[in-house]
């Protein structure tokens, strides 16, 4: 499972993670009042300069955007036919715009960045008492462990009741799965507790 | 309220049940008018076994999963672009959504299944419209229309969340 | 290494685990042996504080589990039957750091002792490499490698060797032979129990036997095989 980070050295790469999120909600509030088809284009062809900058191929944006392209296209259609095609083309202009922008900020800003920044920000409510930045890496890291080999558990249930002659079924599959989940977490617990 | 290591571990596992349960291909359902992913699911999962604290805590971990660029969200999406897009609101609603699951759920069936529709649909459609509405331009009329095929399969996934839920809350493991 | 467990008596859900363990560890290398549901994972949870007795005290050089089980902790070194459930982060390296960021705030020294460690149990290439990619024996390895970096002063095993395969399996028995800190190791190998000094056997929740492992095995044999 890749992450949308492309290593690099642009001038975007090196801006403080910060800024750029900042920046990014900034233009995010900004856009949501621009309605006019010529200035959307304008934003875009800077946003898209941006995101060139990074070094990204056509083939790698692609492959980041692949999902969430098909679903704006949907949703302009959706304009399209129960309102006007300036609607439609604004849309997709904005949300591109957006998309594109965020890209920029996550291709050019490294997870352990991005954490950094989101450990910061909690930072004032870890002084109330209400969050214990250690634990937060933790849950983090702990939950990145656990995705593959929940997904090797996922497989192996599936399995084990194809092999009894069940397809696959979310209702007698949930409740195995579930219960073996909750008793990992207590030895997973353990052996957390007992490193000191 | 303390947090025990325990519910480090828990939390941390949901959130990858969430993770791996919304990577799962849609599967299209008869009498469903859109295939269906299984990320509510997994939240509402989330809010009927581990309560309103914890499964609060599953969804932002997961949406900061999410935020920080790591392709969890289902068809391998990620990161700031999907906040920023139309169905941000959707995903931020899965929170305050994955609470009002936990607070409302009970002991029975039915109970869980009214607590599963009032926080993964209601409130997370309460959320994600208006987002829609912002994102897109389109009127309130227009934005409910669109979503209103995802009912169907939300209440279905409803229904058998609160069916499994009930059966592992019975058991007092948590 | 002096553990003391005075008149110990565990009960869970009602049912009594352990019955009157009244002894004292000295010996360097310790192995515990028994049936299935004889008591021993109750029996080593009892040495940090996993678990505490209902009756009787467990001290371990002085410190009573039920006061002081942090700085316990810190004494002992656990290494969990399944890997699986020990590593807690993606990449071995974090595995690690996260193991000693409680002892040691120098980063550069946390990643010198994470290298120390992983080349004890001869695994430095594994360093950078994600555990779910890594096969149930290297797991295994890494796991003990995390324990070693703190620098423990016992250490603990729970069936070291069940998920071993032969070459790995002669490969920690060489490694144990070779770590400086006594051992308590729970297992169902008996040839790695040969190599102790001293053999509990368990059966029923009672210490049955308490004796040099030859002795020791030839009991279990007879009554428990």
């Amino acid at each position: 499972m890749g992450s949308l980070f492309l290593p690099g050295d642009s001038w975007l790469h090196r801006l403080p993670g910060g800024l750029k999120l900042g920046l990014l909600a900034m233009l995010g509030g900004a856009l949501m009042w621009v309605h006019d088809w010529r200035l959307l284009m304008l934003a875009l062809a800077v946003v898209s300069t941006l995101l060139w900058q990074t070094g990204l191929s056509v083939a790698m944006l692609w492959s980041r955007v692949r999902g969430l392209f098909w679903l704006l296209l949907a949703l302009m259609l959706y304009t399209l036919v129960v309102q006007s095609a300036e609607h439609a083309i604004a849309l997709g202009l904005r949300v591109t715009t957006l998309l594109l922008a965020a890209l920029v900020v996550s291709v050019s800003t490294s997870i352990s960045q991005l954490m950094t920044v989101v450990l910061w920000l909690l930072q004032p409510l870890e002084r109330l008492g209400w969050v214990d930045t250690q634990r937060v890496a933790l849950a983090f890291g702990l939950t990145l462990r656990l995705i593959p080999e929940l997904s090797l558990q996922w497989h192996d249930i599936r399995e084990a009741q194809a092999a009894r002659g069940l397809s696959a079924n979310p209702l007698t599959m949930a409740v195995p799965m579930l219960l073996r989940t909750i008793r990992r977490a207590q030895e997973i617990a353990e052996a957390i507790d007992a490193r000191g | 309220m303390s947090v025990k290591t325990k519910d480090i571990a828990l939390v941390a596992l949901f959130t990858a049940m969430v993770v791996v349960l919304g990577l799962i291909p849609p599967m299209p359902v008869p009498w469903v008018p859109v295939p269906i992913t299984l990320q509510t699911f997994g939240v509402m999962l989330a809010g009927l076994i581990l309560g309103p604290y914890r499964a609060g805590l599953v969804v932002a971990l997961y949406v900061l999963i999410a935020l920080v660029g790591l392709p969890v969200l289902p068809g391998g999406r990620a990161g700031l672009a999907v906040l920023a897009g139309p169905t941000g609101g959707f995903l931020l609603g899965m929170i305050p959504g994955a609470i009002v699951v936990g607070l409302a759920a009970g002991a029975s069936t039915l109970r869980c299944l009214v607590a599963a529709l009032l926080g993964g649909v209601a409130v997370v459609y309460a959320l994600g419209i208006p987002w829609l509405m912002v994102v897109t331009g389109m009127t309130f009329s227009k934005a409910a229309l669109a979503v209103v095929v995802f009912l169907p399969g939300d209440t279905i996934k409803a229904v058998i969340a609160s069916i499994v839920a009930q059966r592992i809350r019975r058991l007092n493991l948590v | 290494m002096l553990i003391e467990f005075k008149n110990v008596s565990v009960e869970r859900d009602g049912r009594s685990v352990l019955r009157r363990v009244h002894l004292s560890l000295t010996q360097r290398r310790i192995g515990v042996l028994g049936p299935n549901g004889s008591g021993k994972s109750t029996f080593i949870r009892l040495l940090n504080g996993l678990l505490l007795p209902q009756e009787g005290q467990v001290l371990v050089q002085g410190l009573d589990t039920r006061k002081e089980v942090s700085r316990i902790r810190s004494k002992i070194g656990f290494v969990f039957q399944n890997p699986d459930n020990q590593i807690v982060f993606p990449v071995v390296s974090e595995d690690i750091d996260f193991g000693l960021k409680r002892r040691e705030p120098n980063p550069k020294v946390r990643a010198d002792l994470a290298r120390q460690a992983l080349e004890q149990v001869g695994v430095p290439h594994l360093a950078e490499r994600l555990v779910h990619t890594l096969s149930g024996g290297e797991r295994q390895l890494v796991a003990l490698a995390a324990v070693l970096a703190v620098q423990p002063e016992i250490l603990v095993f729970d069936e070291p060797t069940t998920q071993l395969d032969l070459s790995l399996r002669n490969r920690f028995e060489q490694l144990l032979q070779g770590l400086p800190q006594p051992a308590i190791v729970v297992s169902h190998d008996l040839e790695l129990l040969r190599g102790m000094e001293r053999v509990l056997v368990l059966r029923d929740g009672l210490v049955v036997l308490d004796a040099p492992p030859n002795d020791a095995i030839a009991w279990y044999v007879e009554h428990c095989a």
